[in-house]
């Protein structure tokens, strides 16, 4: 053993003198290593690294002792506060909801009349609503709710299923073709019909909206026979199958021949998703309520 | 490359370029599917580029037996740096592809290797792995011969590392872009691909301890613990998140054997330390080296950096999962990812400290040389992301940052800051010594580069916070009432003028990297035949 | 001491990396491994099913696009993404995934519970011109996935899954090509082998509007439409804490 005390021992030190280089700038020595050219200095330990170290490293143990931290095998150490990520989660999602039931519970209420003429409430709510609406209805139908090719427009007056907020509330959650229980519209393929037939009905269908097709030709003729039942007499709608008026421009898939033949040829069946499961009724009536306020916000 | 082999060498690389091209061909028509088919197309023809090469070669003029083993091995790393600056043009040029794409999405060509989705791991894996793992390489092969001061243990696996190496990045690249993806971050190259690498990496590690058992100091100089922790761990992360079944041996596609959670796990442990070990344990190896040499200064404290050596491999790997916070994985992992994450900022501080210590009594030499400034800056910039980081771990805090542009924007402080200023400053010193002169060949481009990348750099960063603290916000910010403010594509809309500005921030990194990689060929194509007399190696002497 | 200690380990290559492996393997080891051994860490409901074999197309097609660089698959516990998304998510509905896709960036929205959220034409319509339907989307139009999928892979991939550990039996990995034509075709003649091997959750549609074609539409959309059905455990989790007055 050599002598620790003995400078020709410490670490870098030359073996023979035990002299080691000293840097002329900071006034360290240096460990007295040398590679190509590169050498260290032997500052001593900087105590504010020593204590940053021990500070964090307190700061993690406090942690460890107050929250779920190492595992034991088969367990872990659950921490003096008990914390359960996912039940704080369902509390956290708790809290915020119930800041917002004040206003929102009353949209349980299904007297939509007396809601939509409450402005205070309607003020509250109607932000909600938009988000909501962007969120989920955006995609299909629009941020401003003037739909698009295959997805009706709700900024309208026409209505494929009606305009009430009840029946709006009842097609959100049901949702349309989307599973066993939403409502039902189908228009059926007409494609047993000779082309001729199919020619004659799309002339007639596009000529409709603009209030020049005759009553008594062969395509109005087939249009009674085959279509009225769903469409109404004229093409009018109305009558709540989510058959549209064809009368007007307020129709889902278009008004050109091309659109019609195709609708005629394959048939058609959109679909609209059930909302019952994704959103709250409360936030359901919600929407219906802002879906009807669409047609003001629109230009 | 045949300069630097001699005749023997040169059989034994005919030889391994004959089983390249072999290997390839095998490959090739085996393959059930296109990606794999082109890979072994690949490396069958770099197998043949090779054996045209050598053997075209074979009876040329060897160099001189006794006078190489005098000189150090600088034919790989100059050959490593030409890749770096390809990669460097490959990944950025991605990297701004795509950020544009973001501004502009109907950019996209209806062609799918256009799409975002398939060109932003060609950025990741072209830059990290191209551009960051070449450098890597190149570097470990110089620091390593001067601070041993001896020559490289044989001429041949230097050559076999990096071509095979690039042949990987090569791969993996070129499979994104037909779609043959595993899809884990940083990992996405199949199994072939990763075995491959394996394979490379085992000869890497062999050459550089053969080359270590050669040194002339008994003493291991620090660059060197972090250029082994790099290749260790890496090795280790590698291997352990890429496990997988492949459908088919004759296909590419392939199963990670982990699932769910654990995937999870073991991915941002893979992950996290991918920056740890390859863009910072590596890195910092080459900081360690590049900063004293051209500052002329001796590493300010040796004892600081024998703490954050250790405390940088022992904490880093506990920290994976930070990018797991608030998910399903447990919260005890969670716990631990934190605190562990806080911790490691002294080690990150300290190594920091040490280097921006080293410069005391040269601060005149940062004023005036860009290159220094490169690593000054650097090490700035590494100091301020690992401060960025541990803060980003803190669970309240990554709750806002997560999934947002704002880990984008520390990456890139992280990458652009950090990883690729001390790649500049490392290649800005070696290039002219390769070229056996004194500096650059246009000087003054050093300095215009070093504002480029200053000022991309600071854009970038800057535009990413503000675009991610925005959308972290306006994702959880409640009105008076208790509803959500915004929509998610509300969000997306604000950020539009950030993604332009980082594209443009992009651009002006690009720009300046694209200087640098001609003002390297103008340095090297105007070499001279000077020799340096004093970087050579000592006469072999076994350290241990 | 410790300085002495270092002093001499650092003449040791061989030392060095000994003790780099050590000090590098701990962190792993002791986060990893209780994942493996801590029950409660997955807890695998009763009702959870496996991808059929168009849906795991679309998976491969999800990866091989690249969806998971911009959307992400993990609803975090926290109040605003559940508001926002849904019920958080759980580890066991990633329990059969090889790899788990819960993303690391958010440019779209979280598509962890996008099941059902739209129609299949919707989900057409947007991959193919996203614009078309999202005037101020980013994400980019995906044309070419109108093309025929090729199914031969995929017994070799069920097969593959199985022996990971998954619960596809042999006639599932048999039946793997005729599934995924069959879920397709909600009509055709496949159906009843489909169902015997599948059940009647999976949706049987026609998703990408022709059950003529099987396309790649199809798969990715029967994926997509897939997202956060596999098991009910999520939401009745949350149900408690909802409050439906
Ligand atoms: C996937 C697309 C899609 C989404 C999302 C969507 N809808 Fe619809 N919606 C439709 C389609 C398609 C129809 C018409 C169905 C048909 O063809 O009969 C429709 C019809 C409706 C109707 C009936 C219109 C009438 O004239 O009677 C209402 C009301 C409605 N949607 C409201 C909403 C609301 C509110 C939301 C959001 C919670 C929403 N929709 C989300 C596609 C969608
Ligand atoms: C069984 C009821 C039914 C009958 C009969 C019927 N339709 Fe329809 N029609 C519908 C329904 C329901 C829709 C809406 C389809 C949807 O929701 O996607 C529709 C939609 C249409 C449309 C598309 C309008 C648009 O939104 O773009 C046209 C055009 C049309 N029908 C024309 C006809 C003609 C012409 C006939 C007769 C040959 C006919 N329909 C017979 C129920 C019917
Ligand atoms: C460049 C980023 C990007 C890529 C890549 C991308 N998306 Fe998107 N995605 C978005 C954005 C932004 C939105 C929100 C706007 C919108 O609805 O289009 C979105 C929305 C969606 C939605 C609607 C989600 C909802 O709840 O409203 C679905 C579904 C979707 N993307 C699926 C995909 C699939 C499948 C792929 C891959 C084939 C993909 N995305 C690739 C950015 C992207
Ligand atoms: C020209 C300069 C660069 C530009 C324009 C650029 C652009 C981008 C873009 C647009 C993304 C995708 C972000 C998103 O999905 O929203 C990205 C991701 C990334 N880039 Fe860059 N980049 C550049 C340089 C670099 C460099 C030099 C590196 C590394 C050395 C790097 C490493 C990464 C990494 C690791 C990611 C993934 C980040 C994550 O997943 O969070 N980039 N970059
Ligand atoms: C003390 C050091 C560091 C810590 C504690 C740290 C911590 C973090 C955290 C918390 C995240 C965000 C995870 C998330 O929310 O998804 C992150 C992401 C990232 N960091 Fe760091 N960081 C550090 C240093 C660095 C450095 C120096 C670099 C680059 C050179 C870097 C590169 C990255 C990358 C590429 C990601 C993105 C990963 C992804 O999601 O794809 N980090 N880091
Ligand atoms: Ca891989
Ligand atoms: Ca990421
Ligand atoms: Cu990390």
């Amino acid at each position: 053993m050599r002598n620790p005390s003995d400078p020709r021992a410490l670490p870098g030190a030359d073996p023979h003198t035990g002299n080691r280089l000293v840097d002329p700038v900071t006034g360290y020595d240096t460990t007295g290593h040398d590679w190509g050219g590169i050498r260290e200095l032997n500052t001593p330990f900087p105590r504010i690294a020593v204590i940053a170290l021990l500070l964090t490293f307190l700061y993690s143990v406090i942690t460890w002792i107050l929250l779920p931290a190492w595992p034991t095998g088969n367990d872990y150490t659950r921490g003096l506060l008990g914390l359960d990520q996912g039940r704080m989660a369902r509390d956290g999602y708790q809290a915020v909801d119930a800041t917002r039931q004040g206003w929102l519970a009353g949209f349980s209420d299904p007297d939509f009349a007396a809601l939509a003429s409450d402005d205070l409430l309607m003020a509250q709510a109607m932000p909600a609503a938009a988000r909501l609406f962007a969120d989920n209805c955006a995609a299909c139908h629009g941020d401003a709710g003037a739909g698009g090719p295959g997805f009706p427009a709700l900024n309208d007056a026409d209505w494929l299923w009606g305009g009430a907020p009840e029946t709006v509330a009842e097609t959100i959650a049901l949702g349309i073709n989307a599973t066993d229980n939403s409502r039902f519209a189908e228009m059926a393929a007409f494609d047993w019909l000779e082309p001729a037939e199919r020619q004659a009905l799309v002339d007639h269908v596009v000529a409709l909206p603009q209030g020049t097709a005759a009553t008594d030709s062969p395509g109005a003729v087939l249009f009674a026979d085959n279509c009225a039942a769903c469409h109404g007499d004229g093409g009018t709608g109305g009558l709540m199958t989510g058959a549209p008026s064809l009368a007007d421009g307020a129709v889902i898939y278009g008004q050109d021949a091309a659109a019609v033949r195709t609708t005629l040829r394959h048939g058609r069946r959109g679909v609209m998703p059930g909302w019952s499961g994704r959103l709250s009724g409360t936030e359901i009536n919600l929407l219906a309520l802002y879906v009807a306020t669409l047609p003001e916000a629109a230009p | 490359m045949h300069p630097s082999l001699t005749n023997a060498e040169r059989q034994i690389g005919l030889g391994l370029a004959v089983g390249l091209a072999l290997l390839g061909l095998a490959m090739a028509a085996m393959a059930r599917d296109g990606a794999m088919a082109v890979h072994g197309a690949i490396a069958l023809a770099l197998g043949l580029g090779l054996v045209f090469r050598l053997g075209g070669a074979l009876y040329d003029a060897a160099p001189a037996g006794p006078d190489r083993a005098a000189r150090y091995d600088d034919a790989p790393t100059r050959f490593g740096i030409t890749m770096t600056l390809a990669w460097a043009m490959i990944g950025m040029g991605a990297g701004i592809w795509v950020a544009a794409l973001l501004y502009w999405p109907e950019g996209t060509p209806p062609w799918p290797a256009t799409s975002f989705g398939r060109l932003r791991p060609v950025h990741t894996t072209g830059i990290i792995f191209g551009f960051g793992g070449n450098a890597l390489i190149a570097t470990s092969f110089w620091v390593l011969q001067r601070t041993a001061r001896a020559r490289l243990a044989d001429a041949i696996s230097p050559w076999v590392v990096l071509i095979g190496y690039n042949l990987f990045c090569t791969w993996a690249v070129t499979g994104y872009l037909m779609g043959s993806t595993q899809s884990k971050e940083y990992a996405e190259a199949e199994w072939y691909a990763d075995l491959w690498l394996v394979v490379v990496w085992v000869i890497y590690f062999a050459l550089y301890l053969r080359t270590l058992a050669r040194r002339a100091e008994p003493h291991i100089y620090v660059a060197n613990w972090y250029y082994m922790a790099f290749i260790l761990v890496v090795a280790m992360l590698h291997i352990v998140n890429n496990i997988a079944l492949p459908v088919s041996l004759a296909g590419a596609k392939s199963y990670t054997v982990w699932a769910g959670v654990q995937d999870a796990m073991i991915q941002w442990w893979y992950g996290h330390n991918a920056v740890a070990f390859f863009l910072t344990a590596g890195f910092l190896g080459m900081l360690y080296y590049f900063l004293p040499v051209r500052s002329g200064r001796p590493i300010w404290s040796y004892r600081l950096s024998i703490l954050s050596f250790w405390g940088i491999v022992f904490f880093y790997i506990w920290v994976g999962s930070h990018h797991l916070h608030y998910t399903a994985l447990p919260y005890w992992v969670q716990t631990l990812g934190m605190t562990f994450s806080v911790m490691l900022l002294v080690p990150s501080w300290a190594s920091a400290g040490n280097a921006i210590a080293t410069l005391n009594g040269a601060w005149g030499r940062v004023r005036d040389d860009a290159t220094l400034r490169f690593m000054f800056v650097a090490a700035v910039f590494y100091g301020l992301s690992t401060f960025e980081g541990s803060f980003l771990a803190i669970r309240p805090v990554n709750s806002l940052s997560h999934y947002t542009d704002w880990t984008v924007g520390h990456v890139h402080s992280g990458t652009l800051g950090w990883v690729a200023m001390i790649i500049f400053g490392a290649i800005y010193t070696i290039v002219p010594q390769l070229a056996g002169r004194e500096a650059m060949a246009w000087p003054k481009a050093v300095e215009w580069h070093f504002w480029l990348a200053v000022l991309g750099t600071l854009v970038y960063v800057i535009a990413m916070w503000n675009a991610g603290i925005t959308q972290g916000l306006m994702w959880r910010t409640y009105d008076a009432n208790g509803a959500l403010s915004y929509s998610f594509l509300q969000s997306v809309q604000a950020m539009a003028p950030y993604y332009l500005l980082r594209t443009i921030g992009g651009l002006m990194f690009l720009t300046g990297a694209a200087i640098c990689a001609l003002n390297c060929r103008a340095t090297l194509r105007a070499a001279t035949a000077r020799d340096l007399r004093n970087d050579r190696p000592l006469a072999a002497q076994p350290a241990e | 001491m410790v300085l002495r200690l270092h002093y001499n380990l650092e003449k040791l290559s061989m030392g060095l990396v000994g003790a780099i492996i050590l000090a590098a393997s701990v962190g792993g080891i002791v986060e990893i491994a209780p994942l493996f051994t801590i029950d409660e860490t997955v807890e695998i409901p009763a009702d959870l099913r496996v991808l059929t074999p168009l849906e795991l197309a679309g998976r491969e097609i999800y990866m091989r696009e690249g969806c998971y660089a911009c959307h992400s698959q993990m609803v975090r516990s926290l109040a605003d993404e559940i508001d926002r998304y849904g019920p958080y998510s759980l580890a066991s509905e990633s329990a059969y995934d090889h790899p788990m896709l819960w993303g690391s960036k958010r440019t779209g929205p979280d598509l962890a519970r996008v099941g059902g959220k739209y129609s299949d034409p919707w989900q057409v319509a947007h991959l193919i011109d996203p614009r078309a339907v999202v005037p101020a989307s980013i994400m980019p139009a995906y044309p070419w996935l109108m093309r025929p999928l090729d199914t031969a892979g995929l017994p070799g991939a069920l097969a593959t899954l199985a022996r990971l550990g998954l619960p596809y039996d042999a006639a599932m990995i048999a039946g793997a090509k005729a599934d995924a034509l069959a879920q397709s075709r909600p009509d055709g003649p496949g159906i009843q082998g489909f169902q015997d091997r599948h059940g009647d959750r999976p949706a049987l549609r026609a998703f990408d509007g022709d059950p003529g074609r099987l396309t790649e539409m199809d798969a990715l959309v029967a994926y997509l439409q897939s997202l956060g059905t596999q098991t009910a455990a999520a939401s009745a989790l949350l149900e408690e804490a909802r409050h439906e007055p």
